[in-house]
């Protein structure tokens, strides 16, 4: 856990050279990795948390603690988060200067994730929410493009006002409760059903910001339009994940009866979401826009499982969470390649680069694909799955998600037509080069990764399925 | 009333205050020449200070002296550390400034004489005692702010603050005429038997002037107007000083005078409170908002936190009287570190929002400590505002009365208000190219060895946050 904080002050004490730093920087941020491997390795099917856990009374006169430790909820995103970290240093191409500033403040952000997963008390939980959000502010807002400013400022604000909100929330609940453990407090800690909705509504909103939920998601295009790539994959892959999964970790299974009256609206948020994602990416003339609504879109799906309250649904949103994360990294990676080579990221202004991008062009159709949800892809058992789940609950809503993968279809063949297919728009691109070695060793893991969990998804459900059951016997569902 | 060996054991921090602000003075006049001598012994003197209150607190030492006017117990003791302290980084950044103008002797004492007035003043439990021992902290701060002969504003700060100032002690010294008139004796544990929960008309008035009084000591809204103009003019470890130390002993001994003096007024109390606390809070974020000079934004945000204490002012009602308790306490010091911190940066760096741009180039660990200390004034956690407000919401939330409810609605959305002015700032220093180089400004070690330390203390208050709230849970006048 404090690995990646020793890392940022190690970046920082590094002498000043581009090449040490990033081999530095790939070390530190294998080490969880490798970590989270071995956990995975050693504890499989079995993550009862006990050997994992820490549990130390931090500020006794409020009953709040150090409690952190990993179950079968939290490892995929655990999991993901130190895969994306690593990944992430390894497309940091685009970072020219102060590199490593930039790795160490990656690092701090990555220990705010990787706690957020771990959390087992919800005063930790905020705490490591809140302590992505500065390294997260400072990545957009120095190293991003020319509206960086703008950008960096309008998250900040956005997400601030969510989180604030959501501790608002979490205190009332504790005070309530008598603790804030998160185990302790489950199945509604002894609140009543109004209490329960009074406490649930401040920290849903908070969550659905994070997510973010349509019509919440002001702050998001700006944000990931101006990120250079190697944020992108963590603003994308894992962020947008502290919010469902606070929504799957916190709000559904310890304020069962509070979030029950919102769930109809959540899965409805979650539609919308599906919806409103593919329509507008349609429109997007920026392959960078295109592929942050597609996001938008498919993290609907998440919702929709979530306020499924079922096994398949819930074990979908859990699923999707990753996948997600998958396909959204590989997918803005690539765009940060195109553009790189091709100088735009103006749909209108790219065509034929398969022909001499065979590599590129072609995991960018495999990412698309996924994106979309194509059977043997990771993205198409969890989409399918919260689908499934959310249509027993919610027949409508789930009938019109289903419709938003067609859409989703749509878009993306119609981008992958337009950028890598068909004659090569512009001279200039006769002489580009494929993606080289060092940009296909981070997407290649997230393909290759995206295609076993497509093939052998009981790789992680089965990982996740006792906590999902833990979930279930909390909301007294089946 | 026998003077004992006790007594002097009792009254040990004031008389050291008192030995070294004598000696100090002498030096000043008789050794002019070597500064560092001065403000050694002046630093030195607030290190006794605080000294002496930890040996008392240490051995546990509490009891009642000179009729029951001067106590001493953990409460008093507490926040008799907080002025010690702040005094001691106060001093250390004051020396290079007055060593400069050669008015060392003369500043020095000043401070000490500040300190002196508050950490008397924590310990009254006599009306007219306190208002001595307030008269006895304001009236040097007024030279001190009006020290700087060198600049105008300095002179028309300290003219405003004098002016404003005796019409506040006026004020003040009326509502305490009034309250000694309607219970026949200026000694707290009276006034508490008169003050019963039917107020007579002459005793609120008596009470509401008293509160007002305080409200201009404090800087709260609408009693605030002086604050930007003073501290503007001000020497900037002037302003450091007065918005830390003497406002946590206001806050210190109004706690006092309303839970010892009044409790069974506490409908009445808490509900003037809530107004001030909500109009502060407003008050002082949104005019924070409009400043270009950062002297006078951190005046309007030591406003806006003058808000947030009096909203735990406003919940020390029903169940949640312990906790506001606590919060005061808590808040006290967590604001000491961190706008001590943030004005001290100021005095090193200047005041105008522009000398700010690109300081993480020209001097990195300032600019990361001005980082730490922004965020830490938002309330992002772990930072030491973040607990600070944590206290107050989880008061606020305990009360179970909507009014106060409306406060902490106003306490979140207040936070969320400050983001833009403070991070402003952090825009311009990490975000802007620099304009200039920071000029390097000679015998500053001091004071940088102060900005260091209070951001490793903002930092890292979430251990201090172990004993401290022990402590505070430890010092009830309940």
């Amino acid at each position: 856990m404090l690995i990646p904080l020793l890392g940022a002050i190690l970046m920082l004490l590094l002498p000043d050279e581009a090449r040490l730093v990033r081999y530095a920087a790939l070390g530190v941020s294998a080490v969880p990795l490798l970590l989270a491997t071995y956990i995975y390795f050693a504890f499989g099917d079995n993550l009862d948390a006990a050997a994992l856990s820490q549990d130390v009374t931090w500020i006794e006169s409020l009953n709040v603690g150090y409690r952190v430790g990993l179950d079968g909820l939290g490892f995929g995103m655990f999991y993901l988060t130190a895969l994306l970290t690593f990944i992430a240093v390894v497309a940091s191409w685009d970072v020219g200067e102060n590199l490593k500033q930039y790795f160490a403040i990656l690092f701090v952000a990555e220990l705010g994730m990787l706690g957020v997963f771990a959390a087992q008390d919800l005063i930790m939980f905020y705490v490591f929410f809140e302590i992505t959000l500065i390294p997260m502010y400072l990545l957009v807002g120095i190293w991003g493009d020319e509206n960086r400013r703008q950008a960096a400022i309008r998250f900040f604000i956005y997400t601030f006002l969510g989180s604030t909100v959501m501790l608002a929330g979490f205190l009332a609940f504790g005070i309530l409760g008598g603790t804030y453990s998160m185990e302790a407090l489950n199945a509604g800690g002894g609140l009543s059903r109004t209490a329960q909705i009074a406490v649930a509504a401040p920290i849903l909103f908070g969550l659905l910001i994070k997510v973010p939920a349509v019509p919440l998601h002001g702050w998001l295009l700006a944000v990931y339009v101006s990120s250079p790539t190697s944020t992108n994959v963590v603003l994308s892959g894992i962020l947008p994940k502290l919010g469902t999964y606070g929504l799957i970790r916190i709000a559904i299974p310890l304020l069962p009866e509070g979030v029950e009256p919102f769930l109809p609206y959540l899965a409805i948020l979650g539609v919308v979401n599906v919806l409103y994602g593919s329509f507008v990416a349609f429109l997007q003339p920026d392959l960078k826009a295109l592929v942050a609504y597609s996001s938008i879109g498919t993290l609907g799906f998440i919702l929709l499982g979530a306020a499924s309250g079922n096994a398949v649904g819930l074990n979908g949103a859990v699923f999707q969470q990753v996948s997600h994360g998958l396909y959204s990294a590989l997918l803005f990676i690539l765009v940060g390649v195109i553009a790189t080579r091709t100088g735009t990221r103006q749909i209108a202004e790219l065509g034929g680069l398969a022909a001499r991008m065979p590599w590129a062009g072609g995991l960018l159709a495999l990412g698309a694909l996924a994106a979309m949800g194509l059977p043997g892809l990771a993205v198409f058992v969890s989409e399918f799955m919260s689908i499934m789940g959310g249509y027993e609950a919610f027949p409508v809503q789930g009938v019109l998600a289903a419709l938003g993968i067609i859409l989703s279809a749509m878009y993306l063949l119609y981008m992958l037509a337009r950028v890598i297919f068909g004659p090569i728009e512009r001279p200039a691109y006769e002489g580009i080069r494929d993606a080289g070695p060092v940009e296909m060793a981070a997407v290649v893991p997230l393909a290759v990764l995206l295609l076993v969990l497509g093939i052998f998804p009981a790789l992680l459900i089965g990982v996740q399925q006792p906590a999902v059951e833990a979930v279930l016997s909390a909301i007294g569902g089946s | 009333m026998a003077v004992t060996g006790e007594t002097f054991l009792a009254l040990l921090p004031e008389l050291v205050a008192t030995g070294f602000l004598i000696v100090v003075l002498m030096a000043g006049a008789f050794a002019d020449r070597s500064m560092g001598l001065v403000a050694g012994l002046a630093a030195l003197g607030s290190l006794a200070v605080f000294g002496s209150v930890a040996v008392l607190l240490i051995i546990g030492f509490s009891g009642s002296f000179f009729g029951g006017g001067f106590v001493v117990d953990s409460f008093a003791l507490y926040f008799k550390l907080i002025v010690a302290g702040s005094a001691f980084f106060a001093i250390l950044a004051a020396a290079r400034w007055s060593g400069h103008t050669g008015d060392a002797g003369e500043y020095l004492t000043l401070i000490l004489a500040v300190v002196l007035g508050s950490i008397l003043l924590v310990s009254m439990r006599d009306l007219f005692g306190l208002f001595l021992a307030i008269e006895l902290a304001t009236i040097p701060s007024y030279a001190m702010v009006a020290f700087d002969r060198s600049r105008r504003e300095s002179a028309e700060g300290g003219m405003k603050y004098l002016i404003t100032g005796v019409i506040a002690s006026s004020v003040l010294l009326y509502g305490i005429v009034l309250i000694y008139g309607v219970s026949g004796s200026a000694a707290l544990a009276d006034v508490a038997r008169t003050f019963s929960a039917d107020l007579s008309p002459v005793a609120v008035i008596g009470l509401v002037l008293l509160i007002s009084g305080f409200a201009f000591k404090v800087s709260a809204a609408p009693f605030h107007f002086w604050t930007p103009d003073a501290y503007q003019g001000a020497p900037t470890s002037a302003a450091a000083f007065l918005s830390v130390a003497p406002k946590a002993a206001f806050f210190a001994i109004l706690l006092r005078v309303l839970l010892e003096g009044m409790p069974e007024a506490a409908p009445t109390w808490t509900a003037v409170m809530a107004f001030l606390a909500i109009l502060s809070m407003f008050v002082g974020n949104l005019f924070a908002l409009r400043q270009r000079n950062v002297r006078r934004m951190l005046a309007y945000s030591s406003v806006a936190h003058s808000g947030y204490i009096l909203a735990a002012f406003a919940a020390l009602q029903g169940q949640a009287v312990q906790t506001a308790f606590e919060a005061i306490l808590i808040y006290s010091a967590a604001y000491a570190v961190m706008n001590l911190g943030a004005f001290l940066v100021v005095d090193l760096v200047g005041e105008d929002t522009k000398s700010f741009n690109g300081l993480i180039k020209t001097s990195p660990a300032v600019a990361l400590s001005m980082l730490v200390f922004m965020a830490s004034l938002v309330g992002i956690p772990p930072l030491s505002g973040f607990f600070g407000k944590l206290w107050i919401i989880i008061a606020g939330v305990q009360s179970g009365s909507i009014a106060v409810y409306v406060v902490v609605g106003a306490v979140v959305l207040n936070s969320v208000l400050s983001v833009p002015y403070y991070f402003g700032i952090v825009r311009n220093m990490l975000f802007e190219e620099a304009t200039g180089p920071v000029t390097a400004k000679d015998g500053s070690g001091a004071l940088r060895f102060s900005v260091y330390a209070l951001a490793l203390a903002t930092a890292l208050f979430g251990l201090l946050i172990i004993p401290l709230s022990a402590l505070a849970r430890g010092s009830g006048l309940l």
